[in-house]
């Protein structure tokens, strides 16, 4: 009896979940099918790239665009998996720098050089924008925001301690912290489980105290990571790290956590890239985030660092193309990087603008503050693990990870990304 | 190791009077059901309820985010996905152990140690190491991102165990029935068919259970082999929804307990199958 | 015990004394094991080979393997702090529930297995857990686990009682094993309850009501005689914890990725991290066939210990 019962739910579920696929099915058997990666997985943002796929789909019936939606972290795992059997997606995310380099050394991307060529296509993106997704010498894909890190701030929770001028050095950040904290306040949120959140300010403190110098000579193998300059960098994350300006659990929250924390005004500074405030939108309970309450200023000056204050770490997002791409890719591609698509995607917060007249779109004061850092930085970084070569990227987010958690001193830090710099880039 | 264990046995066997016994039980079962309970609860709550008053029951229960869960097609896409492989998974797993446990149990050749050896490998061998070289053959073989690949794998890991537990049973089966048989002019196939599965029938039913189970709860597998979002499984898909909306915690929980739904039930109606191929297969293996 | 094979020899066809009937025997038993046979060759034997051979190699994953380098990834991975941390854990894990969860689930055991009303009710809701996914599992326990008294049910309640004090339990380098090895009992508790269940029930009346004839008090009983008797149970789940403990993946993977730090770091994990995150599959490749050696290793001595007891006892 209870087999048949047994039997008769598992024909139920099969037929019920098989009616529910049937209903939702979409059309089938298109010539040419696209298939799209990409990282949004915020609602507005995600309906955004949506709404584009279908408006191009109606214009172009001969063409099927399915996208697949992954969280950041997923996606750069299932992209590894995918690339080994060569079956690379045909449109996807890229932060450009030495991953990508990796992609097209191995051939897995199209080189598109050619269509940007035509019809003045290249002339349409910010040159610095577009030299990020290229490798020597040829085009792989284009970007569609650049922007860089700075510290986003609730300004009402600053107005409650006293603080009437964001902190300009590093100095005033550790007293600034030392006030929130006497108010109850959390100054500081950060996902550092997550790893990279936390390596920007070993990154910055490094730009700030070595300058570009320091940088472009350790990368190139003329200098060396263990140069002062990174370690001194570790030495500062620690005096922050000493002052316990952190959530409860931080070293092992996520991006999303941190991006909760700042979206509820539970937490009054976040370190992060220019996608931040949609983020705290998203996050937020009532989907409104900090509003009006956003602030932001640039990463403070240390006292006595080789470099400018005007310095930024940053980077962008773009999408590259595929090997075996169909043909109508590099056409969805520039449709989607359009103006029009460009100041909606500035509108709801997504790109900070890369191409020629799109500005417009920016409305966002904030933005507007981050895309202006931006252009006057005169030394832009990419984040360190998109620019050198992913292992030794990766053990970049480790080696600061470590030093969040007390378990590495600051030389062994440096030491750590200098072996690994050494044995992977030739 | 047994004199540690007698330690700790000696606290809950000396006379313990019954309300003892209870007391500890309901204890235990307390940990074991709290964190399903606090899923429940927070499942039915709304987003803004579940951060403010989280450990309270939902009065009065709110739909919503089940409602949002069950109107997602991807959903109910892996839902279907899971139940396909599960169905495909068991029946492989099924036939092609009964084939081999009859053998290993019923006839004696030359080599058979060593072979068996080479069949119960699979116990000895997390999924873990193998993973990687399997993806690359199911490459070769064409069949990433088709379910069929997943099938397969899932049947290849399975049969070690259920080829242990089948022959286990198959022994018991008397061996003057098989000489009747043959006697009587039945064939070998005829005697597996008609008389042999007959009569094991709970060992079958022991093994379909466990490989239930584990195939409706894999996630390595599925996860390396398949992309589309349209093939995920149940579990790949819970990990992709945690990761995805990890932030609003009572929507991640109506979507743990709608996953979790069919495998409960599964048990309840199953239990008495799972528990028999469990112990038989892990007594005897 | 019984012997492992049954001594009367079964022929499948009528007995005659000549090479067809022979042939025809072996053609239907490789007939009736080929399908297994395939199976266990193609996505068992095949990979393990593939994995040997890619650990001798420095490979991106992109593209061919063509980077030789012998050993190295084998000494790079024994010099390795983290892989090393990664198998003490591993063996942590494994004490731990040999320590804890095993006595637990006796303990259990003896309770419920005798005719205690209520039995089945209490059995079936120590065992739910099992049948409920690693995934399941960790996502429920990463909401319980929590940091924010606000959101996270364990600091909630926690916040409440008055002399302690929230913790960040899967972010706290010393807190993190503890509080995965307590989701790894909550899962796996039922089933070994269940193994000595069965192997409580497996013990004939008669011995135990001789034993109380002889005089015998309930301690004794446990020690003289239950214990001895569920010998080859206790074998049996210790065996599989171990096996279990040293491949756990996703519950881990789940709840910290291995972190913080590596604090919570295993084989399975540092496994996957090296392949599919950090795109070093040679490495990978390497630190696979290690693992494939310690199972195996592992297995092969306990299978020899345990029978080696059996023939002595």
């Amino acid at each position: 009896m209870k087999k048949l019962i047994l039997v008769w739910f598992m024909v139920g579920i099969l037929l019920a979940s098989g009616a529910f696929t049937a209903l939702s099915a979409e059309v089938q058997a298109d010539p040419v099918t696209i298939n799209w990666w990409h990282i949004q997985t915020e609602t507005e943002h995600r309906n955004l790239w949506q709404n584009l796929a279908d408006q191009y789909m109606a214009e172009n019936p001969n063409v099927k665009i399915e996208i697949t939606v992954l969280e950041n972290e997923n996606f750069k795992a299932k992209l590894t998996t995918v690339m080994q059997s060569g079956e690379v997606p045909d449109l996807f995310q890229s932060w450009g720098g030495g991953t990508m380099n990796d992609q097209a050394e191995a051939g897995l991307l199209k080189d598109i050089t050619a269509y940007l060529d035509k019809d003045g296509w290249r002339e349409t993106f910010s040159e610095g924008a577009l030299g990020v997704y290229a490798y020597d010498g040829k085009n792989y894909g284009v970007p569609r925001d650049m922007g860089m890190v700075g510290f986003w701030y609730n300004k009402e929770l600053f107005a409650q301690v006293g603080i009437d001028n964001p902190p300009a050095t590093w100095t005033e950040l550790l007293d600034d912290i030392e006030k929130l904290k006497a108010a109850g306040i959390t100054p500081i949120a950060l996902g550092e489980g997550d790893k990279w959140p936390g390596a920007f300010y070993w990154e910055y403190l490094a730009v700030r105290i070595g300058g570009e110098d320091a940088f472009v000579k350790a990368a190139s193998r003329e200098g060396s990571f263990t140069n002062p300059a990174f370690v001194e960098a570790g030495e500062k994350l620690l005096e922050l790290v000493a002052a316990d300006p952190f959530q409860l659990g931080f070293l092992g929250a996520t991006w999303a956590d941190e991006a909760t924390l700042m979206g509820n005004g539970e937490a009054a500074m976040d370190l992060m890239g220019q996608w931040a405030p949609g983020s705290f939108r998203e996050n937020s309970i009532d989907s409104q985030g900090l509003g009006d309450k956003t602030g932001w200023f640039k990463f403070p000056m240390v006292e006595g660092g080789a470099g400018h204050p005007n310095d930024a770490l940053g980077g962008g997002n773009g999408f590259v193309v595929g090997k075996n791409a169909p043909e109508e890719t590099v056409d969805f591609l520039k449709f989607i990087s359009s103006v029009e698509s460009q100041i909606a995607q500035a509108e709801v917060g997504l790109s900070v603008p890369v191409i020629k007249g799109a500005e417009a779109g920016l409305t966002d004061p904030t933005l507007i503050l981050v895309q202006q850092g931006a252009a006057d930085a005169g030394y832009f970084q990419l984040y360190y693990d998109q620019y050198l070569p992913p292992a030794t990227g990766s053990v970049v987010n480790d080696a600061v990870q470590g030093l969040f958690a007390g378990t590495m001193t600051p030389e062994e830090a440096a030491q750590m990304v200098e072996d690994s710099a050494a044995r992977e880039i030739k | 190791m047994s004199v540690n264990d007698s330690k700790r046995r000696k606290r809950f066997k000396k006379n313990s009077p019954l309300i003892l016994k209870y007391i500890i039980l309901i204890v235990a079962a307390i940990f074991i059901l709290f964190p399903i309970v606090m899923i429940i609860f927070g499942a039915l709550k709304t987003r803004g309820e579940f951060m403010t008053i989280p450990y309270i029951p939902p009065i009065p229960p709110r739909w919503g985010n089940i409602k949002t869960v069950l109107s997602m097609p991807i959903f109910w896409y892996m839902l279907r996905n899971s139940v396909l492989v599960m169905i495909a998974t068991t029946a492989g797993v099924v036939i092609t152990a009964s084939l081999s446990a009859f053998v290993f149990s019923r006839i004696k050749f030359r080599g058979q140690n060593l072979l068996f050896n080479f069949f119960t490998l699979g116990l000895m061998f997390p999924i873990t190491v193998a993973i990687l070289p399997i993806y690359l053959v199911i490459r070769q073989l064409g069949l990433t991102n088709n379910l069929i690949g997943v099938i397969l794998v899932q049947i290849a890991f399975q049969l070690s165990i259920s080829i242990v537990i089948l022959r286990n049973f198959f022994m018991a089966v008397p061996f003057e029935l098989q000489d009747a048989a043959s006697i009587d002019g039945c064939s070998t196939l005829g005697f597996f068919w008609c008389i042999l599965l007959p009569l094991a029938r709970p060992s079958l039913a022991a093994v379909a259970a466990l490989t239930v189970v584990t195939s409706w709860n894999d996630l390595l597998v599925p996860l390396v082999l398949i992309d589309k979002e349209k093939l995920w499984t149940l579990p790949l898909g819970t990990m992709q929804f945690q990761g995805q909306y990890g932030m609003d915690l009572s929507l991640v929980a109506a979507f743990l307990l709608l996953s979790a739904i069919p495998a409960l039930i599964f048990y309840l109606l199953a239990e008495r199958q799972l528990v028999s191929g469990l112990t038989a297969g892990a007594l005897k293996g | 015990m019984s012997k492992k094979t049954s001594d009367k020899v079964v022929r499948i066809l009528p007995q005659t004394n000549n090479s067809t009937w022979q042939l025809q025997e072996n053609m239907t038993i490789m007939l009736f094991l080929l399908p297994a046979f395939i199976f266990l060759s193609i996505f068992l034997v095949y990979p393990i080979f593939r994995s040997a051979y890619f650990s001798l190699f420095n490979w991106k994953g992109l593209g061919p393997a063509v980077d030789y380098i012998g050993l190295e990834n084998f000494r790079r991975l024994i010099a390795d702090q983290i892989f090393l941390k990664a198998v003490r854990n591993g063996i942590l894990i494994v004490v731990f529930s040999l320590l804890i969860q095993l006595p637990l689930a006796m303990g259990l055991a003896l309770i419920v297995g005798r005719n205690i009303p209520g039995r089945a009710f209490f059995r079936a809701i120590f065992f739910m857990p099992y049948v409920l996914s690693e995934v399941i599992t960790a996502v429920m326990w990463l909401i319980l686990y929590n940091p924010n008294p606000s959101r996270g049910f364990l600091n909630a309640i926690i916040n409440i009682i008055p002399f302690l004090e929230p913790q960040a339990w899967l972010a706290d380098t010393s807190l993190v094993l503890p509080a995965i090895f307590v989701v790894l009992t909550w899962k796996y508790i039922g089933f070994h309850m269940l193994l000595y269940i069965t192997g409580l029930q497996n013990i004939p009346r008669e011995i135990e009501e001789a034993a109380l004839i002889d005089g015998v008090n309930s301690h004794q009983m446990v020690t003289h005689i239950t214990i001895p008797l569920l010998a080859g149970t206790i074998k049996t789940s210790v065996y599989l914890s171990i096996i279990g403990s040293l491949q756990v993946y996703a519950l881990v993977w789940i709840m910290t990725r291995g972190g913080p730090v590596n604090a919570s770091e295993v084989m399975s994990t540092y496994l996957y991290r090296y392949s599919f995150v950090r795109f070093e599959l040679g490495y990978g490749s390497a630190v696979a066939i290690v693992m494939l050696l310690i199972s195996l290793t592992f297995s092969i001595i306990y299978l020899r210990l345990t029978r080696k007891a059996e023939y002595l006892a």
